[in-house]
């Protein structure tokens, strides 16, 4: 099986293959010959333009070769003519008929089937013509009212059914026997179709147009659009590839020099590729079997190719892509090398959604597709959050922990995942339990009880960081990393997949048992080793799973926090996925003796967590989110002192800030909460500072700083007579807003009591009731 | 139909090269240059219809006016039937009736034996990103009537503006369209008529690809010309070739390799280089006609060469046509070949029309076009094929 060529003199348009793919006649403006294929070789066996008596007819647009008698090629001419060569006679007595009917070009001419003598033309000028080999007139004529018929094929599955395309976009199915009118038409392409071809063994037709698609249609009694390949040119030539139910063969028309061989559920990269033509393709044949096939080109080659010289796209595709929306959702599909199933177990804890994208027979079911969505509150603006934040988040009144708890959880439900975290930190850090706990002399249990929840977390963080997204974090529940999740994405997948691609449900069923039915047309030599990779690969995907029970870094990670207290934050990514049940149950029910004589038990309360927590504060505060930093260092109380890398500047800097967007918020209580909270005197004392507002003297608007009823400037109080007893009013000055006359609180009660006018005379109307 | 007019096709036997006008051929040598009259009942007549608002005036600037589409915004609408000669500068002798939309035919004052008798072509506008339901009863009603009046009409439905519509959904109401509008017409009995569709957008260029296929349809010469050029490519190893005409941009023939669109919108950004170059360089006042300086005459002939190995290949045919050949670098070694097959492929348009011009018989079938195709042989075998195939094959 090897690519071999052989160059012609010119441009070839088409090819055909005889019945038992021995010969193969390709035709074109000046090449006309047949040639036997041999091992490694064609061997030229006659050349049809060597005739004297050259005419248009022998330039040929297409070729075809008789399907029940092997003597027989017919061709279609540029000039309209069709003409039916017998390969047994010489000369000019080769040319057995040359029917003149068509007005335009002859684009199209195919031998019926299992009807010998019979062939059908399509032509240029809108019309298909049926004719008998032994008869000097077509039979038939089908006038299809349309621009220009591009193809005609026969149903391989119905003798009287044929598929005319046409330039204007619409396919049309004829009956051979009734002329008058065709059987069925629809509108497939928004632009010219210039190829169609019908599925050897279901009731497929696919159709190629300009308009860069090939369109499988299902032709069973309703018409269903199957599947769209979208390519990157418009297609001249289809054929589907024998034995093989989903893959079909296409040449461009322009651009693209190779033929690509696409499996229709795929519609995007080509299955596989030859490249070996310099200039665009004309035509493909394949020989009976799915691995060779012919192709001629406009570069003056005819070829034969072997499937095992195929370049794969598939495989130098990139098999990562992340895409971004404009709700800022992020899709990430990847490849999973099924060989390290760890891989897909870190993966796992970001994982919102996941779908197995459409599996082709290269990488099969071995890629992912993951969603994140931002939570639910993501919609709201950063300002709703913070509104709500302010409001919601408790600062005083309850213990450390409960505090941070609370608002962990609010800060959760505004879709601040990290905040949360942050919130659980600090509980961890410095709740109560743990402080009792840290006194106590029971150590080995507190630190197995307290570090796992820790560096749980911080697992989490790092995770959430590194993907830049918010994802479930720290709090997800940790059955999230069991084997029992494992399985359950299995399901999922296959779920999917069934969804979309029924046809494969035999095959993903099958996975779980090993039993790898490929449906008898995929059982092919090039899959054979694939199967094997993918088998291989199986069994190890399911056993690291067992190998899971006890992972030995489990117990290294341990050792390590404790003897060295390492930061959260040099974790190794790597080491994420012992985070698992077992993890957590089995190394202490089995090492309590390990914990114990390890252990530097004078050090642990003593774990320095400020620098961590002063980190998470600072890169909050440097995010703009200066509310977490304050809330935590008011809700610290006085562990905050624990913290005395930060100076006291750096607090009231925080504290001011918050407070200064709480009042742009208009959020006074809150701000003034904040004050009464905060421990920073110069912060303390803003309440307490500028409480005191002046009135103005009505005379001179000087403001009356000393007492509110005489004017240091005016020297009178003339103003703040009472206009009912018109004495001083030394007290509470009551006065009517409308005409600024007022007096004691007590006269002015009186007097409105029984009047509605100003008492001074003016005749305002004071009270309106 | 009539592409004939006896008076001025006697008014021009007196020139050495006179050529029937009535189809817009100017003299070869360019001296006597055409001053079309004929009157508008003779000419080969092409309806814009359709709803108010779809964009017939706006496709008729476009197209034959070379308007830009953006300003087509500021068009106002019409209001009254206003016939458009496309005369004198097009090869296409065609008068465009662009119809105002809430024309009503029951009208007594309309006239549709006047308007649908000698109209060759009835082109119906439907704005795709409008609700096309009242638009497919206006058609329907138009086809048959234009139907009962001229039975010989091409029906065109343009499917117009599917610009601002995503893929899947131009597929949709172009299928919808056409369903509907077959439908329709099966339902009051008029089986026969025949509707073609074409999908459209001024912003672009499909337009002018529909409207070359319309205008194709009334050629009856097309056969020939599209053989001619399969003849001409084949002998000068051209990719594709174009028989354009010039103003309107609209290809009068292709040869039969299907059209690709990027190619055309090349040759069509050729034309405008070319005629955009030559008013500014290549304008020669002649004392004769200072008047009307045309861009575009027999001198006329551009090459750009592609950086991807192509070469575009214009040359003036007549007054109104050039040809543009995309061909390979390397194939355009033999330039001396392809210029001596164009001279005979120019000489062999000359007779086609000149044939057409004998069969004057019977000039109001459309069936002329078969002898055409028959003499066009003769002409393609002897004027061309001996002689370059020997050219060639020496090459």
């Amino acid at each position: 099986m090897a690519t071999f060529h052989v160059v012609q003199e010119g441009p070839v348009n088409a090819l055909a293959l005889n019945r038992d793919n021995t010969q193969v006649a390709i035709g074109g403006r000046n090449v006309f010959k047949v040639y036997t294929i041999e091992e490694d070789k064609f061997r030229e066996v006659c050349n049809l333009r060597a005739s004297k008596h050259l005419n248009l007819s022998f330039s040929c647009n297409d070729v075809s070769w008789s399907w029940t008698d092997d003597h027989y090629l017919a061709t279609a001419a540029t000039n309209g003519h069709v003409c039916v060569w017998n390969l047994t006679k010489m000369g000019k007595a080769m040319q057995e008929q040359d029917y003149q009917e068509h007005k335009r070009t002859v684009n199209k001419v195919n031998f019926h089937a299992s009807e010998p003598n019979r062939l059908i033309s399509g032509s240029q000028d809108g019309t298909m013509r049926y004719f008998d080999i032994r008869a000097k007139n077509a039979v038939a004529i089908f006038y299809s009212n349309t621009e220009s018929v591009r193809d005609v094929q026969f149903s391989p599955h119905n003798p009287y059914t044929f598929a005319a395309v046409s330039e204007n976009g619409s396919v049309q199915l004829w009956d051979v026997r009734r002329p008058d009118r065709y059987q069925q038409q629809f509108a497939a392409h928004s632009g010219p179709i210039f190829a169609c071809d019908w599925h050897p063994e279901s009731t497929w037709l696919a159709t190629a147009s300009r308009d860069k698609t090939i369109k499988v249609w299902d032709l069973t009694s309703k018409l269903t659009l199957e599947y769209t390949i979208h390519t990157i040119a418009s297609i001249g030539h289809i054929k589907w590839r024998p034995q093989r139910r989903y893959h079909i063969a296409s040449c461009a028309l322009v651009v693209d020099c190779s033929i690509n061989i696409w499996d229709v559920r795929r519609p995007y990269i080509p299955f596989a590729a030859f490249n070996e033509h310099k200039d665009i393709p004309s035509g493909v044949a394949w020989k009976e079997d799915p691995h060779t096939f012919l192709s001629s080109g406009r570069d003056c080659t005819l070829y034969q190719h072997s499937f095992n010289f195929a370049s794969r796209p598939a495989s130098k595709a990139n098999p990562q892509g992340v895409s971004l929306n404009n709700k800022g959702e992020v899709l990430y599909a990847h490849k999973v090398n099924v060989n390290n199933a760890i891989v897909k177990a870190a993966v796992g804890i970001i994982r919102k959604t996941s779908t197995t994208q459409s599996p082709d027979q290269f990488h099969l079911a071995s890629s992912l597709m993951h969603q994140f969505t931002e939570s639910p509150r993501g919609e709201q603006s950063e300002s709703e959050i913070f509104l709500g934040l302010a409001n919601n988040y408790v600062l005083s009144g309850r213990s450390l922990s409960e505090m941070c708890e609370h608002n962990s959880a609010v800060a959760k439900q505004y879709g601040k995942d990290q905040v949360a975290v942050v919130w659980k930190i600090i509980k961890t850090m410095y709740g109560e339990e743990y402080l009792q706990n840290s006194t106590s002399t029971n150590r080995e249990d507190v630190v197995s009880h307290n570090n796992l929840p820790l560096n749980n977390i911080m697992g989490g963080i790092e995770h959430t960081n590194e993907n830049d997204q918010r994802s479930r974090g720290g709090d997800t529940p940790v059955a999230q990393f069991s084997d029992e999740t494992e399985n359950e994405d299995q399901v999922d997948h296959i779920a999917i997949y069934s969804n979309g691609f029924p046809t494969y449900l035999n095959f993903r069923t099958g996975l779980p048992k090993g039993d790898f039915s490929f449906g008898e047309n995929e059982i092919d030599m090039e899959f054979d080793t694939m199967i094997t990779d993918f088998q291989s690969g199986y069994r190890n995907y399911v056993t690291p799973q067992q190998d899971f029970v006890l992972p030995n870094e489990a117990f290294h990670l341990r050792h390590e926090i404790r003897n060295r207290t390492p930061p959260p934050d040099k974790f190794p990514n790597s080491n994420f996925p012992v985070m698992n049940d077992d993890s957590q149950t089995i190394p202490l029910e089995e090492q309590p003796q390990t914990l114990l004589t390890v252990s530097c038990l004078p050090k642990m309360p003593l774990y320095d967590s400020s620098s961590i927590v002063l980190d998470a504060l600072k890169h909050h505060a440097i995010l703009g989110d200066v509310q977490t930093a304050a809330c935590v260092l008011i809700v610290l109380g006085d562990q905050r002192k624990t913290l005395n890398e930060l100076d006291e500047s750096t607090q009231e800097h925080w504290l001011l800030g918050y407070i200064e967007l709480l009042s742009r918020y208009q959020l006074w209580n809150i701000a003034t909460q904040i004050i009464k909270l905060s421990w920073i005197p110069s912060v303390e004392q803003l309440n307490q500072q500028s409480t005191r507002f002046n009135t103005n003297c009505s005379k001179c608007s000087k403001a009356l700083q000393r007492i509110g009823w005489l004017c240091d400037r005016c020297h009178s109080s003339q103003y703040a007579l009472c206009s009912v007893c018109h004495q001083v009013v030394k007290g509470l000055y009551a006065w009517c807003q409308g005409c600024s006359h007022g007096g004691h609180l007590a006269h002015m009660r009186q007097w409105f009591a029984i009047n509605k006018m100003c008492p001074t005379g003016c005749r305002h109307l004071c009270e309106y009731k | 139909m009539s592409y004939q007019d006896e008076e001025e096709g006697g008014a021009f036997d007196g020139h050495a090269s006179s050529f029937p006008k009535d189809f817009g051929y100017g003299a070869f040598d360019g001296e006597h240059d055409v001053n079309l009259s004929a009157s508008g009942e003779q000419k080969p007549r092409i309806l814009l219809m359709g709803l108010r608002r779809s964009g017939k005036s706006s496709i008729q600037k476009v197209v034959f006016h070379k308007m830009s589409p953006n300003e087509t915004l500021f068009l106002e609408s019409t209001n009254k039937i206003v016939k458009d000669d496309i005369n004198n500068s097009s090869f296409v002798q065609f008068q465009i009736w662009d119809f105002p939309g809430q024309i009503d035919f029951f009208d007594s004052s309309f006239d549709s034996d006047m308007i649908f008798g000698g109209c060759g072509a009835l082109v119906f506008v439907i704005d795709a990103q409008d609700d096309y339901m009242e638009a497919l009863n206006k058609l329907n009603l138009t086809v048959t009537k234009a139907y009962k009046v001229n039975p010989n009409i091409k029906f065109e439905v343009f499917i117009h503006k599917v610009d601002g519509l995503g893929d899947d959904f131009k597929m949709e109401s172009q299928r919808d369209i056409h369903q509907r509008a077959t439908d329709d017409l099966a339902d009051s009995g008029y089986d026969q008529i025949h509707l073609s569709f074409h999908l459209t957008s001024i912003y672009d260029h499909s337009i002018f690809e529909a409207f070359s296929k319309v205008v194709q349809k009334l050629i009856p010469q097309l056969p020939a010309l599209e053989n001619l050029l399969n003849i001409l490519n084949t002998n000068s190893a051209i990719e594709k070739s174009f028989l354009f005409d010039v103003v309107s941009k609209i290809y009068i023939a292709t040869d039969s390799t299907p059209v690709d669109m990027q190619s055309y919108e090349l040759c069509c950004d050729m034309i405008d280089v070319v005629i955009d170059v030559s008013w500014i360089y290549g304008h020669v006042f002649s004392v004769k006609e200072e008047q009307d300086p045309a861009a575009f005459d027999e001198q006329s002939s551009s090459l750009i060469k592609l950086n991807n190995g192509t070469v575009l290949y214009l040359r003036e045919v007549n007054k109104f046509l050039a040809l543009v050949c995309i061909l390979r670098e390397d194939n355009f070694d033999h330039k001396g070949i392809i210029d001596y097959n164009f001279l005979c492929f120019r000489e062999a348009i000359q007779q086609v029309f000149e044939l057409r011009n004998k069969c004057q018989g019977n000039p109001l079938t459309n069936s002329a076009g078969s002898p055409i195709v028959n003499g066009n042989n003769i002409i393609g075998e002897r004027h061309l094929s001996p002689t370059l195939t020997d050219e060639i094959g020496s090459k």
